[in-house]
This record gives structure tokens, C-alpha cells and sequence, in this order.
């Protein structure tokens, strides 16, 4: 057998690194000038399209086949026009586009405050549900879920998520703007809460830095706002005040979509930043994300 | 008349199954989001609650009127119900199957059901019913409520599969069940032939029926005994060559079973008087009105303030009487939430539904208990009439609430809330905005939510007790005082402590 030469090491480990990079680099052009937010407004039959392929549309995050799984939130058994739960429309616009774009089984799932069987009916969620390669999971039963590591872990050690989003390909993450009583704003780190069977011992440590935790372990891919209406007091089970806003954000760093999302309402009747957002910051400085609206390349489209 | 079946046993089975079936679908039907039609029939057919609810809740039980019908049957036909159609007397038949007989029948206390009947009658006229204890129907179907459904759901989460239902109580309804079919050892039927009162209404009923069966061909009889020997309650006496209309079941056994051909049924004039003696009456009444008072006993129980009943449910001393305990509202109920006393109302109070609300709260776009109660104990308020009912009031407890006692970001309590009655209150302490939670009472409605929900292990921080709880026999729970209260309820704009705030 030949000896590996100086030369031949250098070779093999700068190949070995050149393959590491790689995937990285693809993206690089984006992480160099800041992640990419989609916002798309107006007409609220076409936004969750427009909002996605300003992201690179859905067939940079899934190929035929793919197995998809969207959270929208369902968490409340109130009326869809209180504002509390996503848009069933919305979510019924992405289900289509996963259905278009190949998806071989989509699973919209959500693990309910209230008594799941009465979100399911309040919500409307139904209305999503649109094909045979669309299941409506509700995730109350703690068998759902099994036990992670949280490596980064300072107020979490292990947590169980649900079993469903390890096996998918894709996780989409659609949570719809809201204030929230404890958090300030419920958007997509947020959201992450409803994919995990203990929520109530993230509000026994500390609530904020808990949720920034959690978003190291559940990764979506992406990241889409129902920002059609905000509840902007009395979230997140409303009822409140709600703005119209016609809005869909979507982007892959859910930081950054959180964050520019906070600027789109007066939460609580207030101007807020991202950076004034506790559960935000923290994941931002967990380094998860842009956190600086000034650094991210919000492109806008009417429909 | 002659009537000769050739199958009547099969007959008599597929009958038997046919309604047991029926029975049981009923109970399947009883659930959330399957509108209420006709899953109440047989409650409506029962002539016990008629009687023993109307007496004892001195009001008619309108909807059980039908009942009448089951009582003219039966004076034309005799105790056909108890040998067809009772789903009791079924799942005893089903038991007995697996039961092996001695040759001799044993001789029956017959006294005993007419017993039970009187003493029902009279404790009602006392103002007390204790129907839920004796009656088959009821029996049945909390037998399925308590014990079946948990046991059914707990096998499918087995296999992954469904929601498993618990009831804090079921162990006591299962001894209940485990004793009337354990005491088929000691005589076939035990439970018909000596307990059952509504088995000791139609059997009365019987003695006048117009049709019965009889030793037709008594020249015939040889006197083998096949007959005594196979008669499920022991109605046969070869001896005097008589058929009891009150015991016999209309099973159509000696009918097919008889070597000779010997028996009939057809239309005999009345004879014979009721099997109770002068004594035993005196006794029934007696016990009655010992035991009637003794249903009190234990109400020192509720001191706790923790009985939380259904929304809608009657003032409690109309209540305890016009609920017959048969546990549908609490198969209805999506939460869990409602749970069987044992005996936090009391002990007559067994088996009457509460809010356990750290089980399962009140869920407020949901009024099926009261759609489904087959007595209107609990009354069929609409959706927004219901918001109205207030069960009780939350009161947090400061030493265990987290947010109160470690300054923790919590708040479930006001995001399980549907009624907006949890309030915040800032506080900066050390440069840091914390939110306490606040109760506003009268916004309150006691569904429990927020107790179900708080995240502090064992006993929550925030629970609903029956302060301020309001029970109406009849008219709207919506005044306009309520009205105008919800219209002018602050939307609390309190700002959340997950924001900084930077000078």
C-alpha cells in the first residue's frame, strides 16, 4: 500500500474541507447581504405564493415527494375573525403550493391550549385540508412525542417534540401575528411552543430565553407570518383589537422574519423593534439569526 | 291461541343482541358533535324515572311520558321487556351462559323487587331519590360510561389510537355491575327476580296482563320437570300447575322446551295478588323513612366549596333529585372534564357530575351536557346562554402561583381564558417589568380553563371554586345588568413583560 504523502494529506483535508463548505457556500450569497424576507400584500388569495417566491419559491425547500409538515397555530377555540388562529385560507394557499410543488404527504399539525376537537371546529382549519395527501394532526397525546437533547441548553437540558416534524422533510412554520400576554409577540419562535408536549414548564424556567432554546432544536426551514390581521392587544387568545394588514412574511431565518414582523404593528397600541422583544434578542444572540431589520433584504411585492 | 316457535330461542337472542346493540350505539351516538336526537330513547321508554323523578323532583318528567306505552304493553303482554329488551337483563343472560346450573331450582325471593319499588316510591314522596341506585337502565348505561369507555379508549391507546378518557370513580361503578352479575351465582337472574323495582313495576303490571303463559294441556303433563328446571325465573310450579305472570319473563323456554307441549300463551282472566306481605310493606315503607334522611348525610363534604356543577345544572336540592346519575353528560363532555362524585356532594350525591377542572375545564363554545341530559337536570342553554351560567369563580393562590411567588413569566392562566376575566398588573422590580395575575369576578365565568392549564405541578395555583356560582330552574341566565357588564369590560392593554423597554 502507498504511504499518504505530505502532499496527498494536504490534498485530501482541503478537498475534506472544501465538501464541509459547501452546502454553506450555496447560500452564501444571501448570508453575505443579509437573510432574505418575502413580504407580499394585497390581495389575501395570492399572498402565501408571492410571499414564498420572493424567498426562492417553494421548490428551493422541497422536491417531489417530500414529506411536509405546517404548523399553523390552532392553539385557541375561538372564531377565526378574532385573530387568535392562522387563517385556514392561508394555510390551505400553502398546503397547495406543497401539493403543486410535489409533496408526497402533508401533515398540518398543532398541539391545542384548548380542547383540540373544538379548535379544530373554531379554526376552521378544515377548510385546509383539501386533498387525501393532507392530514390534520392534533398533538395531545404525549406519545406524540419523543425526548431531544438541547445541547445549547441553558434553561432546557432535554425536551420532547413531536415525532412527526423528525421525520418530515420539510417543516413550515405559520404562525399568525399576535400580542401575547406573557412574550409580548407570538410569531414563529413562539409558534415553536406548539410543537413540544411540556409547554407549561418553559413558563416555570425563563419564559423568553426558554423559547430562544427551543428554536436550536426545532429548525423550520421556513418561516410564513399570517400578518392578514394582527391582534395587537389581549393575544394570544384574544378577544382584542385587531388591524387589517393584508400581509404575508416568509423567509428561512425565523429570526429575522420575527423581528421585521414586530415592526408591522403597534403591539399594544406601541412601536416596537425586534430587539425589544425578549424571546427575540435572545435568539439572536444564540446567534439563530438577524435580528436587524437594517441587514436583511426585505423584498416587497403587490398582488 | 297457539303459539308454537320453533326458533324462539334464536328469535329470543337476536332480539336480546338487537337492543343491547341498540343500547350501545346510543352510548357511541352520545358525543361531542353528534347532534342529540334520539340517543335518550330508552331513558324516554323507562317508566321508573317517570314515576320516581316525577314524584321525587314533584314535577312531571314530560320527555318520559312515552313510558305509558311500555306500561300498556306490558298489561297486555306481560314482563316482555325484561326478557327482551333490557339491556341489564341481557348482559346478565350473556354472564349466565358461562354459569353452570345445579339440577334443582332454588326458590326465589320474589318479595324482594316489590321491596325495592316501594321503598324507591316512598323515599321519593320523601323528597329523595335514590333511582340511581336500582335502576337497570341507569345501571346499564353508567356502567358503560364508567367502566367500558375508559377501558375501550385505554385499549386502543394501546394501538395508538383515540383519546383516553378517565373517570376518577369508575372502580365503584364496577362493583356495582360485578355484584349484580357475581349474585347470578346464587340464582339465575338474581338481580330480576329479587331486586330490580323496575322489574317489581311490570311484574305487578303483569299480574293483570292480558296474555299469559299457562299449562294449557295439563292432561298432557307427565311431570318430568323440564320445565322448573329450565325457567330462568323460576315462574314454574309443576305442583299447582301455575305460571306466575309476575316472574315469568315471556323467555318462551318451557314453550319450545317442553317434551310434552303442555304450555301456551294466551288470554287467562287476572288472578293472584302481589307477592309482598303485609310485613314486608311495612318494612319497605319503614326503610324508607330511615333511610331517606341518611341521603344528607356526608353534605358536609361540599363545605369545600369545590363542587362545581355542570353549566346550567338546576339548584342543587332540585338537582341531586332530577339527575338519574347515568353519566351521559360526562361521555359528552370533550374535556374530561366532568367527573363522577363520589362523595363531594354528598353521599346520595354518588355518581353526579362536577367540574374537575384540573382534569379538564369547561370548554366555552361547547353546551353538550345540557343537550344531552335525558331529565333536563342540566338544562339545554344555547351557546351564547351558556357564557352566561356562571359555575364558579377562579381564586389564585399567591404562595403557589409562579408568577406571584418567583416572579416567573407565566400568564397561562390568562391565555386559557375565553371569558377575558384574568388581568395583569405591571411591576418593575430590579428593572425588570413582571405581570401578576388578577381575577375579575364578575367576568369570571368558573369554566376552569385556566386551572386545567396552570402549569404548577399537582394542585394549580389557580382554581374554581363555587363562589358566586348561579343556578336557575327556569329563566334566562342573560340580564341585561350582564349585558351592559361584558360591554363595558376593559380589553386589558397592560404591556407584557416580554418587551424591554429602553429609555
Amino acid at each position: 500500500m502507498d504511504k499518504i504523502t505530505r502532499r496527498d494529506f494536504i490534498k485530501l483535508g482541503a478537498g475534506a474541507a472544501l465538501v464541509t463548505l459547501l452546502p454553506k457556500s450555496l447560500l452564501i450569497a444571501e448570508e453575505k447581504a443579509g437573510p432574505i424576507i418575502g413580504v407580499a400584500e394585497g390581495d389575501n388569495a395570492k399572498l402565501v405564493k408571492a410571499a414564498v417566491d420572493l424567498v426562492g419559491g417553494i421548490d428551493r425547500f422541497m422536491k417531489p415527494g417530500d414529506i411536509v409538515c405546517i404548523k399553523p397555530n390552532l392553539s385557541f377555540a375561538s372564531n377565526i375573525d378574532c385573530g387568535a388562529t392562522t387563517s385556514p385560507d392561508i394555510v390551505r394557499q400553502m398546503v397547495k403550493l406543497c401539493l403543486d410543488g410535489g409533496a408526497s404527504r402533508i401533515i398540518v399539525l398543532d398541539h391545542t391550549i384548548h380542547d383540540a376537537t373544538l379548535c379544530v371546529e373554531r379554526s376552521r382549519i378544515e377548510e385546509a385540508i383539501i386533498d387525501k395527501k393532507v392530514s390534520l394532526v392534533t398533538l395531545q397525546q404525549e406519545r406524540q412525542y419523543t425526548e431531544v437533547d438541547v445541547p445549547l441548553g441553558k434553561e432546557l437540558s432535554r425536551i420532547q417534540v413531536a415525532k412527526a416534524i423528525q421525520t418530515a422533510d420539510l417543516l413550515i412554520n405559520m404562525p399568525v401575528a399576535k400580542s401575547h400576554s406573557a412574550t409580548g409577540v407570538s410569531l414563529g419562535l413562539k409558534s415553536l411552543m406548539g410543537l413540544i408536549w411540556d409547554r407549561g414548564y418553559l413558563h416555570r424556567v425563563n419564559l423568553d430565553r426558554a423559547i430562544a432554546e427551543l428554536a436550536t432544536v426545532i429548525k423550520p426551514q421556513l418561516t410564513v407570518v399570517d400578518a392578514t390581521r394582527a391582534l395587537i392587544t389581549g393575544g394570544p387568545g384574544g378577544p382584542g383589537k385587531t388591524v387589517i394588514l393584508n400581509k404575508v412574511v416568509a423567509g428561512t431565518d425565523i429570526v429575522a422574519v420575527d423581528s421585521y414582523t414586530v415592526g408591522l404593528a403597534q403591539w399594544y397600541n406601541k412601536s416596537w423593534t425586534g430587539q425589544q422583544v425578549k424571546s427575540i434578542r435572545a435568539a439572536s444572540d444564540l446567534g439563530l439569526g438577524e435580528i436587524d431589520t437594517a441587514k436583511m433584504q426585505i423584498k416587497k411585492v403587490k398582488v | 291461541m297457539k303459539l308454537r316457535v320453533k326458533k324462539a330461542r334464536l328469535v329470543r337472542w337476536i332480539v336480546q343482541i338487537l337492543f343491547l346493540g341498540l343500547f350501545v350505539a346510543a352510548f357511541i351516538q352520545t358525543s361531542y358533535g353528534v347532534p342529540v336526537t334520539l340517543q335518550n330513547i330508552f331513558f324516554r321508554f323507562d317508566p321508573l324515572i317517570l314515576l320516581i323523578v316525577s314524584i321525587a323532583f314533584r314535577t312531571i318528567v314530560a320527555a318520559s311520558l312515552l313510558a305509558l306505552v311500555l306500561i300498556a304493553a306490558t298489561l297486555v303482554f306481560g314482563r316482555f321487556f325484561c326478557g327482551f329488551l333490557c339491556p341489564l337483563g341481557t348482559t346478565i343472560d350473556i354472564f349466565d351462559a358461562f354459569i353452570k346450573r345445579g339440577k334443582k331450582p332454588k326458590p326465589t325471593l320474589r318479595s324482594g323487587k316489590y321491596f325495592t319499588l316501594l321503598f324507591l316510591i316512598i323515599a321519593a314522596v320523601l323528597g329523595v331519590s335514590f333511582l340511581h341506585f336500582l335502576d337497570p337502565l341507569v345501571i346499564s348505561e353508567r356502567s358503560l360510561t364508567l367502566i367500558f369507555h375508559p377501558a375501550a379508549t385505554y385499549l386502543a391507546g394501546i394501538f395508538n389510537f383515540g383519546i383516553k378518557v378517565l373517570y376518577a370513580e369508575s372502580v365503584v361503578a364496577l362493583i356495582v355491575l360485578g355484584v349484580i352479575l357475581v349474585l347470578n351465582f346464587v340464582n339465575q337472574r338474581f338481580w330480576c327476580r329479587s331486586v330490580c323495582p323496575l322489574g317489581g313495576l311490570f311484574a305487578a303490571c303483569s299480574k293483570l296482563a292480558l296474555f299469559k303463559f299457562s299449562f294449557a294441556r295439563t292432561e298432557e303433563c307427565t311431570k318430568c320437570g323440564v320445565c322448573e328446571k329450565i325457567c330462568p325465573t323460576n315462574a314454574i310450579s309443576i305442583e299447582h300447575e301455575k305460571v306466575d305472570p309476575a316472574e315469568c319473563i315471556d323467555c318462551l323456554r318451557c314453550i319450545y322446551e317442553c317434551p310434552q307441549n303442555v304450555f301456551d300463551y294466551r288470554i287467562s282472566p287476572a288472578p293472584s295478588r302481589i307477592d309482598l306481605s303485609r310485613r314486608q310493606f311495612v318494612g319497605a315503607v319503614g326503610t324508607s323513612i330511615i333511610v331517606a334522611p341518611l341521603a344528607n348525610s356526608l353534605l358536609h363534604q361540599r363545605i369545600s366549596g369545590r363542587l362545581i356543577r355542570p353549566p346550567g345544572a338546576i339548584p342543587e336540592a332540585d338537582f341531586i333529585n332530577a339527575c338519574i346519575h347515568c353519566g351521559k353528560c360526562m361521555k359528552v363532555c370533550p374535556t374530561n372534564g366532568l367527573q363522577p362524585c363520589l362523595l363531594q356532594a354528598g353521599l346520595n350525591g354518588i355518581w353526579t357530575p362536577r367540574l374537575a377542572a384540573r382534569i379538564g375545564g369547561c370548554e366555552k363554545n361547547c353546551n353538550m351536557c345540557g343537550q344531552t341530559c335525558p331529565t333536563s337536570a342540566i338544562r339545554n342553554l344555547s351557546l351564547e346562554e351558556k357564557t352566561y351560567a356562571k359555575m364558579g369563580t377562579a381564586v389564585i393562590d399567591r404562595a403557589r402561583c409562579i408568577a406571584w411567588e418567583q416572579d416567573r413569566v407565566c400568564l397561562i392562566c390568562d391565555e386559557a381564558c375565553p371569558y377575558g376575566a384574568i388581568s395583569s398588573l405591571s411591576e418593575t422590580v430590579r428593572e425588570t417589568t413582571l405581570l401578576r395575575p388578577f381575577i375579575n369576578e364578575r367576568a369570571c365565568n368558573g369554566c376552569g380553563l385556566c386551572e386545567a392549564r396552570c402549569p404548577i405541578e399537582g394542585r394549580a395555583a389557580i382554581e374554581v371554586f363555587s363562589i358566586g356560582e348561579e343556578r336557575k330552574r327556569s329563566g334566562s341566565y342573560i340580564t341585561e345588568e350582564k349585558i351592559r357588564l361584558r360591554e363595558c369590560q376593559e380589553i386589558d392593554e397592560d404591556l407584557p413583560s416580554g418587551f424591554i423597554i429602553e429609555n
